[in-house]
């Protein structure tokens, strides 16, 4: 019972303990992953537009070197004189800016004339730049970079639909995604005479851009109508090239809105795998670039696996577990600690009340506290007291009914019922021991008179003197009773001799005889006293009774006290 | 008939568009049948999915004269009989001439049902060049240089060089004929402003380049979208006859009713399914005369397509010549 209180108190305050921390842990761990979620798509957006700037750069820088390429005085010269001095010099230059430009592929001069034909090219084979000369040089005039870069006016950029590069007789980026960017070079009235174009690598390029990004990172790139050029599955990648368009509206149909002219970035939280998707957040941009063949538009995109966005709040997670296990156990701990601390004391209750259940002392109780327990110990304590002293009332009640019982009212004496167990013990010790035992028995004469004369009150002092000096002369192990009316038994503790009985009848007499003081004045009877002794006068104790009786009313018959032995007393019948 | 329903299945392998679905539920309704329908949007695909069981996972499939040879030569179909195809009357005469049609007729019997068919006729710009070019030479014309559109590819640019050179059959160039057709595509490209891949693209050109004449591969189809650019545009079948690719039904080897198979290609002969076919696809059919607003000018035969002596070979030599390379260097190893 004790245990189950104290257990079922520590389940409960455990259990109390762990739900709330694990609540709390729930709740921190959706809190957190809401925030590494938008972490994740705060540093999404701001590094897809941070790529954005990148190409802007990227794209400025790419003509400010198309404006310096096709400024040069060499480059006109080459294409309206034709010296071999002069297009190596344009070799040279362009040289240096496919060495400062690992991603330049392809520079070339081509003329208006003859077709489009390529005056100096050079494309890049392994790290270097090679210059390509005599039947390698291509008639280019049917390309839109030149046939529309013809049309531009000074200094304007054209820029190519970003695909896959097919022109045969290039060493560099065959069959590679590329972007071209063009120029016009013209001559002093303004004509224009021939083009300057740079083809980029555009993984080369997209790589160098996204270079520092994690490498968890995606990078998607799409063009104005959403033809999808970089993914991170290369056989997504320009369908339109293969006969099959993929878009990437099909795969992120929220990105819809930035082929329509929209400005505002695209965030995308893919918390549910889609059919062959895995979870992913992605943050997608539009670019607007002045490329007509490719809608005018770019849409850059990174998107990162929710699984790795996930991992860190999984850390997170990992570390609540953690903790919440450890405040688990701390509140079990906690549990037995508080459950002990309430259930000792009623404990302790419970011990006192137990051992006060069987008459031990009650022992210490948690009487000082200012607590329900202190005063549940506190009204123990005073129920205890109370009934200890009722005990002891009612104890007192039984001896008092007790010692009534086998005592005369009048006279404190022992009645007739103490007498004869008294009597009853004297002989079975005597008889085994093969002792005497002496009975003297005392009937005061003229107790009548008394009455008479002065009144029954003054019997009873008169008895109650008697026997007061009786008991006061008598030894102790003698015992001095009354059997009623003005009856006295004397049973002597010790064995006696009949001429020591006879002796202590005298003195019984003598003592009985002496007046007692009374405010009626003084009083005074006499005794007669009979004596019967074990085994002599009888084996029983009615017969000694019978006998000590028959020897007082044989010494009665003498005027004046006197006393007689049963034995010399002869049978009542004989005697009357 | 009733007894009947849901007991056969008929397996068709089409291109997009050719079996609507109220014509498939016509059929089903009428014969009491399933239809499933599978579609392919290549040659290559046509070609993997019928040879993959050897024909048995279709009963019919729609496949173009060119292509249909080599189903023939691999035995990956079943010869028709013309009884059963009592709509075969609707068809326009041409359709009829078994003889005119590349590969239908073999060892004396009918292996395929014209279908649909599509030309590539010449388009014009009627402001630029009110006349419309009656021949196809107007694409080597210097009048036009700069203003002209062709196609970026090899199969049908050699068969071009072909017509325009005069060679009887444009799809079988001999060894000794390599030469002159290149030097005519390198002639071609002197002469356009660019080549073009696809529809979509052919229309941004010819705007941004203000052309004048386009080779169109994709034929009406094009002209609709210049049209609906806004452009003022014509079309031509020229005097040496448009090249046309026609798509024809044919009963695979595997077929497991050929009841069934006979009795769908018969279907779609029918008015709706033709009717179909020009309104959505804007595809010409085989029933009724070409029109539907648009009529071609010059009257040109059409020159179905027919197997080439080698597509690799014209596209090999094609890309070396679109890149801007000289004759010699195109014809090199």
């Amino acid at each position: 019972m004790r245990l189950r209180i104290s257990f079922k108190l520590a389940i409960l305050l455990a259990l109390v303990g762990a739900l709330a921390a694990g609540l709390t842990g729930f709740y921190a761990y959706e809190a957190s992953r809401k925030l590494q979620l938008n972490s994740a798509r705060t540093e999404l957006l701001t590094s897809t537009q941070m790529l954005a700037r990148r190409i802007t750069l990227m794209q400025g820088e790419i003509t400010r070197n198309l404006q310096m390429l096709t400024r040069h005085p060499v480059a006109l010269a080459t294409l309206q004189q034709g010296h071999p001095s002069d297009a190596d010099q344009v070799a040279t230059l362009f040289d240096g800016v496919m060495t400062a430009n690992p991603a330049y592929l392809q520079v070339r001069l081509i003329s208006a004339d003859g077709h489009g034909m390529e005056r100096v090219r050079l494309d890049r084979i392994g790290s270097l730049a090679v210059r390509l000369l005599g039947d390698d040089l291509q008639e280019k005039g049917h390309f839109p970079y030149v046939a529309d870069a013809l049309r531009l006016p000074l200094g304007g950029t054209w820029l190519s639909r970003i695909s896959i590069n097919h022109e045969t007789g290039t060493y560099a980026g065959l069959e590679q995604p590329l972007l071209q960017l063009a120029m016009p070079v013209m001559d002093a009235q303004g004509a224009a005479r021939g083009v300057v174009v740079i083809n980029v690598d555009l993984n080369g390029l997209f790589g160098l851009l996204a270079a520092d990004l994690p490498g968890s990172y995606q990078l998607y790139l799409a063009n104005g109508a959403g033809d999808v050029l970089i993914h991170p599955d290369a056989t997504q990648t320009f369908g339109f090239d293969r006969g099959r368009r993929v878009l990437l509206q099909s795969e992120f149909p929220e990105t819809v809105s930035l082929f329509t002219g929209q400005a505002a970035p695209v965030l995308i939280d893919r918390s549910e795998a889609l059919p062959g998707r895995p979870p992913q957040v992605a943050a997608f941009i539009p670019q607007s670039i002045e490329s007509p063949d490719n809608d005018n538009r770019l849409v850059i995109g990174l998107a990162q696996p929710l699984s790795f966005v996930m991992a860190r709040s999984d850390e997170v997670g990992s570390a609540i577990v953690r903790i919440v296990l450890g405040l688990c156990a701390l509140s079990a701990a906690l549990a037995v600690l508080v459950s002990r601390a309430v259930s000792r004391p009623i404990n302790a209750v419970t011990e006192a009340a137990r051992r006060f259940e069987a008459g031990e002392a009650a022992g210490e109780l948690p009487v000082g506290r200012q607590d329900e327990i202190g005063s549940l110990a506190r009204s123990f304590q005073k129920m205890q007291t109370r009934i200890a002293q009722q005990l002891l009332d009612l104890k007192d009640k039984q001896d008092q009914l007790e010692h009534l019982s086998h005592h005369d009212t009048l006279t404190d004496l022992p009645n007739r019922r103490l007498f004869s167990d008294r009597l009853a013990q004297a002989l079975a010790y005597a008889r085994r021991n093969g002792e005497e035992v002496t009975v003297l028995f005392l009937d005061l004469d003229d107790f009548k008179r008394i009455n008479d004369e002065f009144g029954h009150e003054a019997g009873d002092l008169l008895l109650q003197g008697l026997a007061r000096r009786l008991q006061a002369q008598m030894r102790e192990v003698d015992t001095v009773a009354r059997l009623g009316g003005d009856e006295f038994v004397v049973l002597l503790g010790t064995p006696a001799h009949p001429v020591h009985a006879g002796q202590i009848a005298e003195k019984l007499m003598a003592l009985i005889g002496e007046p007692v003081e009374s405010p009626m004045g003084q009083l005074q009877v006499g005794v007669s006293v009979g004596i019967s002794q074990y085994p002599r006068d009888g084996e029983t104790a009615d017969q000694i009774m019978a006998n000590a009786d028959r020897a007082m009313y044989a010494a009665k018959k003498v005027a004046g006290s006197s006393y007689r032995f049963a034995a010399d007393t002869p049978p009542r019948s004989a005697a009357d | 008939m009733a007894a009947r329903a849901g007991n056969d299945v008929l397996r068709v392998l089409a291109w997009p568009g050719y079996a609507e679905p109220e014509v498939v539920a016509e059929f089903e309704r009428r014969h009491g049948c399933r239809v499933e329908v599978s579609e392919i949007d290549s040659d290559a695909t046509l070609w993997q999915r019928v040879r993959e069981r050897n024909g048995a996972d279709f009963d019919v499939f729609a496949v173009n004269t060119a292509e249909l040879q080599r189903y023939l030569r691999a035995n990956l179909a079943l010869p028709l009989n013309p009884t059963m195809l009592p709509l075969l009357s609707r068809q326009e005469d041409r359709f009829r001439d078994l003889s005119a049609l590349p590969g239908i007729a073999r060892n004396g019997q009918r292996w395929a049902v014209p279908f649909a068919w599509a030309e590539m006729g010449l388009i014009h710009d009627r402001r630029r060049c009110p006349e419309p070019p009656d021949s196809i030479h107007a694409l080597w014309d210097p009048r036009w240089r700069g203003q002209v559109l062709a196609y970026n590819g090899g199969t049908h640019n050699f068969s071009l060089a072909a017509q325009a050179l005069g060679w009887p059959d444009p799809f079988q160039i001999a060894d000794s004929q390599w030469l002159p057709a290149v030097n005519k595509l390198i002639a071609l490209r002197r002469n356009v402003s660019g080549f073009y891949t696809q529809p979509e693209e052919a229309v941004r050109l010819f705007r941004q380049r203000q052309a004048a004449i386009m080779f169109a591969n994709y034929g009406t189809q094009q002209l609709h979208l210049l049209r609906a650019a806004g452009v003022d545009a014509g079309y031509v079948i020229p005097r040496e006859g448009a090249l046309a690719w026609l798509d024809c039904w044919v009963m695979a080897r595997g077929a497991r009713n050929t009841a069934l198979a006979h009795a769908w290609i018969n279907h779609l002969l029918d008015q709706p399914a033709s009717d179909l076919l020009r309104q959505r696809q804007g595809l010409n059919n085989t029933t009724t005369t070409t029109g539907g607003g648009v009529s071609p000018q010059g009257g040109g035969r059409l020159i179905w397509l027919a197997p080439v002596e080698s597509e690799d070979r014209r596209s090999r030599l094609w890309s070396r010549i679109f890149s801007g390379d000289n004759a010699t260097k195109v014809l090199g190893t």
